[in-house]
């Protein structure tokens, strides 16, 4: 019965997927004992359906009537007593099962932030001591671990990521969540567990991934045009690798990057803008939209983006693609949280016309003239 | 009334004005009929629409945005314009002929009940032209459907739309209300009622109880997105998302037992006249109908278990707990048919089919009343299968099986009964190739209201399979459309009583003169016109229970 296509789901059975957390063994646990019982219920009565259609068809000149029975109260009183029976005990059973589900320790040896928008995920690792939502602060600077989801290019997904949440295995993960916008959900079907992320009531939960794998995740409340790009992976590995992957993020990538280092917002941005760039284009995202719908700058010059990003909490960049949003990516600036400003330096640009687009919010698009 | 009385017998093809205006239960009745199977083949197109594109991955044939209206205008559709209106139209038609009246107690507002339909589904409509349909789902969610994430006209309109269905069906169960209490014709107690008379009873008490809610809370919505108001918003002060959900659900869970009862009426109608028996424990079933309106208004928070927000043990039980009147129907309508002469019309199929796909939707009911499975599938094809199988396999099969059986009743003439075997096996069999397949695919977690699934989750084939099902039951309507114009056209004669039937509508001609009744037969059981016809067998038979 059992035919394991996919390494984390049994697509073609009426069951869920192997657990790859405690929680989600107890869910599952709890799911096998009431299917079975519905299972038995649905053949008893469908026998039953089956049997009298077929038993007591009216036979054609058949014109006499059946006797005309109106009810039997101890049949009836039978068929309400067993069902009541059998509710209350699956009641009973299942609100143990939630009480291991919802369990809570005080004390997570991991903590990781999940900030929910439209229509990404971000996932924040902060070190012992200092509260997610600290991270941004100047004195954190370097010591967190940001993990941005962007949407696939022009929706295809054929060589796109997901954002991918790293997970210890056999350690309990507290997961803080947070949305900026509307509501979003966090759902793993390998754990067998969801739960909705409404703005202004950040939820807490707990769990403990016991199989090491790489598992598919994805929002399941409904949140607007591009709700279907929020997808994610949990991926769960030993302790060793989590914590080589944690130092890996926190130092800073060697430095010829396509994206220099910031220039401060105070320095003026015509002087400190990158070597031989002589044109400084404007740009603001405010609103989940970019405050212009044209640029225009020289052809085959390097040319810098002063960008700044005035939504609190919510990430932004600029990406040039050739000729329409799902063109070629000629250049991809640093994702950033706001409120905060970047320059970035572009390269010499063949003349033409280009989508400037956010890498996070497919709906902020522009064009770029480049002649 | 006495006017009326005097006119002549029923004429059917007085002309369109006499449409627009009658004020005839019977007639407001069929235009009931009329409008929702109208919508009905227009949500049925949207839910192609949904299906075609998720036929294969990627986006073929249209946007994100364009599909998102489709799923959100195919819910509201068929919720608030198919299933609840068709179900009120053979209200309309039936409880005054069944209980012996001549009309409705508001024959005016009955009228104007009707009226705000159209008008309604014009309006939400009518955000297509004006820039896109709301698009939010039929749940509407705030803060997404604040006019900051959805600033399109289509949102208003389809609030505006909302709170005149609402309207319509506040008006529409007063008016069942006092009907059913004030105007019962001589002998017909409350016990002896047909049980259809008593779920459009029920319905009208849980209409009266949760339809004001959802109304006033739409225009809490609507003073949110136009006049700055912050019910609901969380970017003002105040604003409360978790609000909506609650008041959201207190109307539109009882809803679905709005969309139910009357459908279980009609099964226990046909199923008695098939299977030549009476409704095994009548009694029990007028009961487990006020249990199933009673204790639906205590499980509304089981659409938010995973919100983190609800006390979780008392909306499980409750839950658990609805399943036992349910559950006593069932036996009910089984036994009934045991030791009965079953004779398969049209009508007794698709009663038939009722009980076998909405014990599905019953059983994997009970198991989203278990919270924790619910925190895995919440949110999945397996609610779209669950809420399927009690809609289309109980709701929708039960009015096809009303529209087989009474139809007779409306126009005098039968339906075909080979077409509707037709009509039935396609719809049966395409019916399961849909839905069935949404339960796997939400069980290994696939997302609904989702535009595009990833290639690689193993989601394609069964999505494939549901796509082509959905495909089947669309051909299935072409021989049910072919059937009523050709009964139209000039369809078998049906006489006063073509299948023996029990209840009062049967005792007058087919159609019913605009008064209804010459005079009643008299009314000693549940059962009168089964009295009348065997008032002369062994009086062992016809003695009442």
């Amino acid at each position: 019965m059992l035919l394991s296509a996919c390494t984390d789901f049994n697509v073609r059975t009426a069951l869920p997927p192997d657990a790859a957390s405690v929680q989600g063994q107890a869910t599952r646990n709890l799911y096998d004992i009431v299917f079975v019982i519905g299972v038995a219920i649905f053949v008893l009565v469908e026998g039953l359906i089956l049997f009298a259609v077929l038993r007591y068809r009216r036979k054609s000149g058949d014109d006499e009537l059946p006797p005309q029975i109106h009810g039997n109260n101890r049949l009836e009183i039978i068929w309400t007593a067993i069902p009541i029976a059998i509710v209350l005990s699956l009641f009973v059973l299942s609100w143990q099962t939630l009480n291991t589900v919802d369990a809570h320790t005080p004390t997570p040896p991991v903590r990781i932030g999940v900030v929910a928008y439209q229509w990404q995920w971000q996932f924040v690792y902060a070190p012992d001591g200092v509260a997610w939502q600290d991270c941004n602060a100047p004195a954190n600077a370097g010591k967190c671990v940001t993990v941005f989801g962007t949407p696939p290019a022009g929706g295809d997904r054929t060589n796109w990521t997901p954002p991918t949440m790293h997970v210890p295995v056999n350690e309990t993960v507290e997961l803080q969540m947070h949305s900026i916008d509307v509501i979003h959900s966090f759902y793993v079907p390998a754990f067998l567990y969801q739960r909705d992320i409404t703005p202004g009531r950040d939820q807490v939960i707990q769990f403990t991934a016991d199989r090491i794998g790489t598992y598919r995740g994805q929002c399941t409340q409904f949140c607007g045009l591009y709700h279907q790009f929020m997808e994610f992976q949990v991926k769960v590995e030993s302790k060793a690798d989590y914590t080589a992957w944690l130092q890996q993020e926190l130092t800073p990538p060697p430095s010829p990057s396509p994206s220099p280092a910031p220039s401060g917002p105070a320095g003026s941005p015509g002087a400190s803008a990158a070597a031989g760039a002589s044109v400084t284009l404007q740009l603001t995202a405010s609103g989940i939209a970019y405050d212009k719908t044209d640029l225009t700058a020289p052809a085959n010059t390097p040319f810098s983006i002063l960008f700044a990003n005035n939504d609190a909490g919510i990430p932004h960049n600029v990406s040039i693609h050739a000729g329409s949003a799902g063109g070629t990516e000629v250049f991809r600036g640093e994702i950033f949280s706001g409120v905060g400003t970047r320059t970035y330096a572009v390269p010499a640009l063949p003349a033409g016309t280009y989508t400037f687009a956010c890498s996070v919010h497919p709906n902020m698009t522009g064009t770029l003239t480049v002649k | 009334m006495a006017t009326t009385a005097l006119r002549p017998a029923a004429t059917y093809r007085t002309g369109a004005y006499d449409w627009l205006t009658t004020t005839d239960h019977k007639k407001i009745g069929i235009l009931y009929t009329f409008n929702s199977l109208i919508l009905f083949l227009v949500g049925g197109i949207f839910a192609l629409a949904v299906r075609t594109e998720l036929a294969q991955p990627g986006l073929q044939f249209m946007t994100e945005s364009t599909y998102n209206q489709m799923f959100t205008m195919h819910a509201s559709v068929m919720i608030f314009w198919v299933v609840i209106p068709f179900l009120a139209g053979f209200g309309n038609y039936l409880v005054p002929l069944m209980i012996g009246a001549p009309d409705m107690a508001f024959p005016r507002i009955n009228a104007l009940s009707f009226w705000l339909l159209p008008l309604s589904a014009l309006i939400a409509l009518l955000g297509f032209p004006l820039g896109g349909a709301a698009a939010e789902g039929w749940t509407s969610y705030s803060p997404l459907a604040q006019s900051k994430f959805s600033s399109g006209v289509g949102t208003d309109l389809w609030i505006v739309a909302l709170t005149l269905v609402g309207t319509s069906s506040i008006l529409g169960a007063i008016n069942f209300i006092v009907t059913i209490f004030k105007m019962r014709a001589p002998g017909m107690t409350l016990f002896r009622m047909p049980v259809f008379v008593w779920t459009i009873l029920v319905t009208s008490v849980l209409v009266l109880m949760g339809t004001p809610v959802l109304t006033s809370a739409l225009i809490m919505l609507y003073i949110d997105r136009n006049f700055g108001g912050s019910f609901f918003n969380t970017a003002l002060g105040g604003g409360n998302a978790i609000l909506w959900q609650n008041v959201f659900w207190f109307y539109s869970h009882p809803a679905v037992y709005i969309m139910i009862l009357p459908a279980m009426g009609i099964v226990s109608e046909v199923l008695p006249t098939f299977s030549r028996k009476p409704l095994f424990g009548y009694k029990a079933f007028v009961f487990a109908t006020a249990g199933i309106g009673a204790l639906g208004f205590s499980v509304w928070a089981h659409h938010m278990f995973t919100t983190g927000t609800v006390y979780l043990p008392f909306f499980s039980l409750m839950t658990f707990l609805i399943a036992v009147p349910t559950g006593v129907k069932m036996f009910n309508w089984v036994a009934t048919m045991f030791r009965g002469k079953l004779r398969f019309t049209t009508a007794m199929l698709f009663a038939v089919g009722f009980l076998s796909l909405f014990l599905i939707g019953g059983i994997n009911g009970a198991i989203l009343a278990a919270v924790p499975v619910d925190y895995h599938v919440h949110a999945t094809y397996f609610i779209v299968a669950h809420i399927h199988y009690v809609l289309f396999g109980g709701s929708i099969m039960g009015i096809f099986a009303g529209l087989y059986y009474w139809w007779p009743k409306m126009f005098g003439r039968k339906l075909n009964e080979g077409l509707g075997k037709i009509h039935f096996v396609g719809i049966f069999i395409g019916m399961n190739l849909t839905f069935f397949p949404m339960h796997l695919l939400g069980l290994s977690g696939m997302p609904r209201r989702i535009a595009d699934y990833s290639a690689t989750a193993g989601w394609n084939d069964l999505n494939l399979l549901a796509t082509i099902g959905g495909f089947t039951i669309a051909v299935s309507m072409l021989p049910f459309l072919w059937n009523i114009f050709i009964t139209f056209r000039g369809g078998e004669p049906a006489g006063d009583d073509p299948w023996e039937g029990n209840t009062l509508e049967w005792a007058t001609s087919s159609p019913p003169p605009p008064y209804n009744f010459d005079h009643l037969p008299p009314i000693r059981s549940e059962r009168p016109v089964f009295d009348l016809r065997h008032a002369n067998d062994v009086p062992a038979l016809t003695a009442g229970h």
